[in-house]
């Protein structure tokens, strides 16, 4: 069983990751890269000081956003650390994440969907596939809306902690709502949907940014679409390609 | 309803529990590495990513 749910949520993974790496590299790269111009014009006039001073200061930052857990890692600002080359290289690698991504989201789905007791169709994978859009997706945007690079925002800990918290939630909520439709657990649901938002997300800064805010909107209205259709095709490819391996498995047999 | 239920058997059930644990360590896993992980390589390489599926980023 195990062989059939890795075997349909690389299937699924991979089918989304195309239709999704499609979509980013058409819609929000051209933007991600529009905003980085702003981002090293922003970041510009900022760096001269001692050099002595400034890699002490980036390194402290640089600890306190990646938390101890690689200490071999100092702030990526001081030593330029690697990354992938401006056009195909970074294309290329963007699609690696959006697959990765893909089949790890894709088998949390055919995990839920096991756990849950239901038979992955193509009807039921969407289904989930919807939670699982309004709980990773939708739910933290709300308070942690899609942002472009250079936007000021709170410690990297903090919104990570309050991401993960709020898809937890949420998922958690969704169950007890959809699945198990007793009306306390229902009143449970709800409270644990809404409760991540009464706790309040990190704040997002309110300073003025020369990004044009046109670009921020716009940004966040595609990602939002772009995870929509990124979940939608992780649901239905995973039922479809489940009954496919489930069929070559009796043709074997 | 009874459709949509997989028909369970004590064997069975083992078998959906460590499929379920493996698949969803497995996507945890992967899910972490390409949205969280905090070594600057695995940022940079995941980047563009990031940001459009909205995992907290820089």
């Amino acid at each position: 069983m195990i062989i059939r749910l890795v075997s349909a949520a690389l299937v699924a993974g991979f089918l989304a990751a195309i239709v999704a790496t499609g979509l980013q590299l058409a819609l929000t790269s051209p933007l991600i890269i529009a905003a980085e111009r702003y981002e090293t014009q922003a970041q510009a006039p900022v760096s001269p000081p001692a050099p002595g001073f400034a890699s002490l200061v980036v390194r402290v930052h640089g600890g306190h956003d990646h938390g101890a857990k690689d200490p071999g890692v100092s702030g990526g600002e001081t030593a330029p650390a690697w990354q992938p080359g401006p056009g195909l290289p970074r294309m290329a690698f963007t699609a690696l994440a959006t697959l990765v991504g893909g089949v790890g989201y894709a088998l949390l789905l055919g995990a839920v969907l096991l756990a849950c007791g239901r038979e992955p169709t193509p009807e039921t994978g969407l289904r989930f596939a919807v939670a699982g859009f309004l709980a990773v997706a939708l739910a933290p945007a709300l308070g942690l809306p899609p942002e472009l690079p250079g936007m000021d925002a709170a410690p990297l800990a903090d919104r990570q902690f309050w991401w993960v918290m709020t898809a937890v939630a949420t998922a958690m909520g969704l169950y007890l709502i959809a699945i198990r439709r007793a009306p306390i657990s229902i009143a449970g649901g709800l409270v644990l949907i809404v409760a991540p938002h009464l706790a309040g997300a990190p704040e997002t800064s309110h300073a003025a940014s020369a990004l044009p805010a046109g670009y921020a909107a716009q940004f966040a209205a595609r990602s939002l679409g772009i995870a929509f259709v990124f979940w939608a095709v992780i649901g239905l490819a995973y039922g479809w390609a489940w009954a496919l391996f489930g069929r070559k498995a009796t043709a074997h047999a | 309803m009874s459709t949509n239920t997989l028909v369970l058997t004590g064997t069975r059930t083992n078998e959906r529990l460590g499929a379920v644990l493996v698949a969803a360590f497995l996507g945890l896993g992967l899910v972490f590495m390409a949205g969280f992980a905090p070594a600057m390589a695995l940022h940079n390489a995941a980047h563009d990513f990031r940001h459009t599926q909205n995992f907290p980023c820089h």
